[in-house]
């Protein structure tokens, strides 16, 4: 059997047992926190082609996640426009916001890439708070809604419930799955992955790191501009919170310790790091200690995420794809 | 025959310091130039500035009457001159195929693999294309820089130190690579120590001191020249004595 077909075969798997969650599990919170982790998922595969394929640690992509869910929300309410050309219209604008900045800051690497994305994320929450006509600063965009999706054929379908809802944001994971494989499959792909072992020798064969670490930030801002849309509207508000130093750090932990360079690990890494400190409650007020505990240990003794110990105990080699094998 | 590559009048500064001044070089199809040079002499400066990894200061270079010294690097690779490293540079942990993919990708070769494929048999490599870059010895590390820069079909290419830290058997092994090359209709431009690789392998050699030309010529003519052998070849005459 190929790579192509055991990787199809496994995605379709869990893409079946996915499918089945909202039948087996009646229970509302674990429901939520699938529906979150879902939206994660995307947000965590987009920001695994800049930090994982073409290596360049972006600290912008909470910011792009809080754009695609301001956008979305502005959209909605200033111009009742529907979440399903909001969410587009996220992407869309989030992806444009990068190719800008991009421009910029792709030119430069190392610390300075860093800062500078630092930089825009917070000029990104000065703009939120304090542009207060549009974005109610502080208070934030309340009355967000899920309106129904229609489909040619099949007439408006309500999907405001958390049940249809998961299954909206499951196509919306699949769907960025697929896109991210796509790429990461390509002749593009390859080349994010010889820009980031060796990006001088790269350019010296002919490949422009530029145009492709371009590439990857623009898809993987354009993938958090809609999963901030997706979650905007599915808690219903948005904050300048989401611009918060936090959220990129858990994208960052989902992304580096589930596994970065390889698809299926930024996935573990979303859905993991989702479930982890909400199961962790019981813990009370050692909860986030035990979490920091967690990840210390995982970093120290799975520094190459949890994907990789997973696959050398559970699938035999045979099974393994190239992927796994030698991201 | 015109040549393919050209720097004309080049100079490189970095502050007050002249790495390269007012340099003159011309290599053609099916043709070998050495450069030659005690250490910091400013050989690899000039393929930085060949390559488009740094800009000269002033003068000009040229790739088939083109100039290309205001291009970036990758844009160069495209257009057909590729060079190898000084430092050994691989793609680590990637195959042996996978890294030599680099060029032919770049190059939007239709069948990369092919084409990767082919580089490694070019070099004696083929039986190796599943392991590790970083697991190869030395001297097939060097080797795999020559496949990488062939699959990206260049017609200059430049060797930066091939046969640095070679054994004799490596080294005639890298002369008779050399050798196949310029016969494939490469122009080939070498740095490198090794004067017997230098003196075997190359159609003409320059010699550069303290970023100067201080002489241009066949090898028999260069080796015999007064002031090359002050500068450079002096202290391997010392040492075949000794030895």
């Amino acid at each position: 059997m190929s790579d192509s077909t055991r990787f199809a075969l496994a995605t379709g798997l869990a893409l079946l047992a996915l499918l089945a969650v909202p039948w087996i599990l009646r229970n509302d919170y674990y429901l939520h926190l699938f529906i979150v982790s879902l939206i994660f998922v995307v947000v965590a595969l987009g920001l695994n082609l800049i930090v994982g394929y073409v290596g360049q640690l972006s600290l912008a992509h909470a910011a792009f996640f809080a754009l695609g869910a301001y956008v979305s929300a502005l959209l909605f309410l200033k111009l009742k426009w529907s979440m399903w050309i909001g969410l587009p219209a996220a992407a869309l604008l989030t992806g444009i916001t990068a190719f800008a900045l991009g421009w910029v800051i792709l030119r430069v690497r190392g610390h300075r890439f860093v800062i500078i994305t630092v930089a825009f994320s917070e000029i990104m929450k000065l703009v939120a708070t304090n542009w207060v006509d549009l974005t109610r600063g502080f208070m934030g965009l309340p009355g967000l809604q899920i309106p129904a999706l229609s489909l040619p054929g099949l007439g408006a379908i309500d999907v405001s419930s958390k049940e249809r809802f998961y299954y909206v944001v499951l196509a919306a994971a699949a769907l960025s799955f697929y896109l991210c494989y796509r790429i990461v499959r390509s002749s593009v792909g390859r080349a994010f992955v010889l820009v980031r072992e060796n990006e001088v020798l790269a350019e010296s064969l002919g490949i422009s790191a530029f145009r492709y670490c371009m590439i990857a930030f623009v898809v993987g801002a354009a993938l958090a501009g809609a999963a901030g849309a997706l979650y905007g509207h599915y808690v219903g508000f948005v904050s300048p919170d989401l611009f918060n130093f936090s959220y990129i750090t858990i994208m960052l932990i989902m992304v580096i310790l589930g596994g970065k360079g390889t698809l299926i690990g930024p996935v573990l890494g979303a859905v993991l790091f989702t479930f982890l400190p909400e199961l962790l409650r019981d813990a009370a007020h050692y909860r986030m200690l035990i979490f920091a505990v967690i990840l210390v240990l995982a970093t120290l003794f799975m520094p190459r995420g949890i994907i990789f110990p997973l696959v050398e105990h559970l699938v035999p080699r045979r099974w393994r794809t190239r992927h796994v094998r030698t991201a | 025959m015109s040549a393919l590559l050209e720097a004309r009048e080049v100079s490189v500064r970095f502050g007050g310091l002249t790495a390269l001044r007012d340099v003159n070089l011309a290599a053609s199809a099916g043709e070998v130039l050495s450069v030659i040079g005690p250490n910091g002499a400013g050989k690899t400066t000039l393929f930085n500035a060949i390559t488009g990894r740094i800009r000269p200061t002033q003068g000009a270079i040229l790739f088939k009457g083109r100039p290309i010294h205001r291009e970036p690097a990758f844009r160069i690779a495209q257009m057909g001159v590729v060079r190898t490293f000084q430092k050994t540079e691989v793609f680590g942990p990637l195959s042996l195929a996978e890294g030599v993919l680099a060029g032919a990708l770049a190059r939007g070769d239709t069948d990369p693999e092919a084409r990767a494929r082919e580089a490694l048999e070019t070099v004696g490599l083929q039986g190796k294309a599943h392991l590790r870059a970083d697991q190869l010895s030395y001297g097939d590390q060097r080797l795999l820089e020559i496949a990488q820069a062939l699959a990206a079909m260049p017609q200059v290419l430049l060797l930066d130190e091939p046969a640095s830290g070679m054994n004799h058997q490596e080294s005639a092994h890298i002369v008779r690579l050399i050798g196949e090359l310029r016969t494939q209709g490469f122009a080939i431009v070498l740095v490198e120590h090794n004067m017997h690789v230098v003196m075997t392998i190359s159609d003409r050699v320059m010699v550069l001191n303290y970023g100067e030309t201080i002489a241009q010529g066949r090898p028999a003519e260069v080796r015999a020249d007064p002031r090359v052998i002050e500068a450079y070849l002096g202290v391997q005459k010392t040492d075949a004595v000794a030895g």
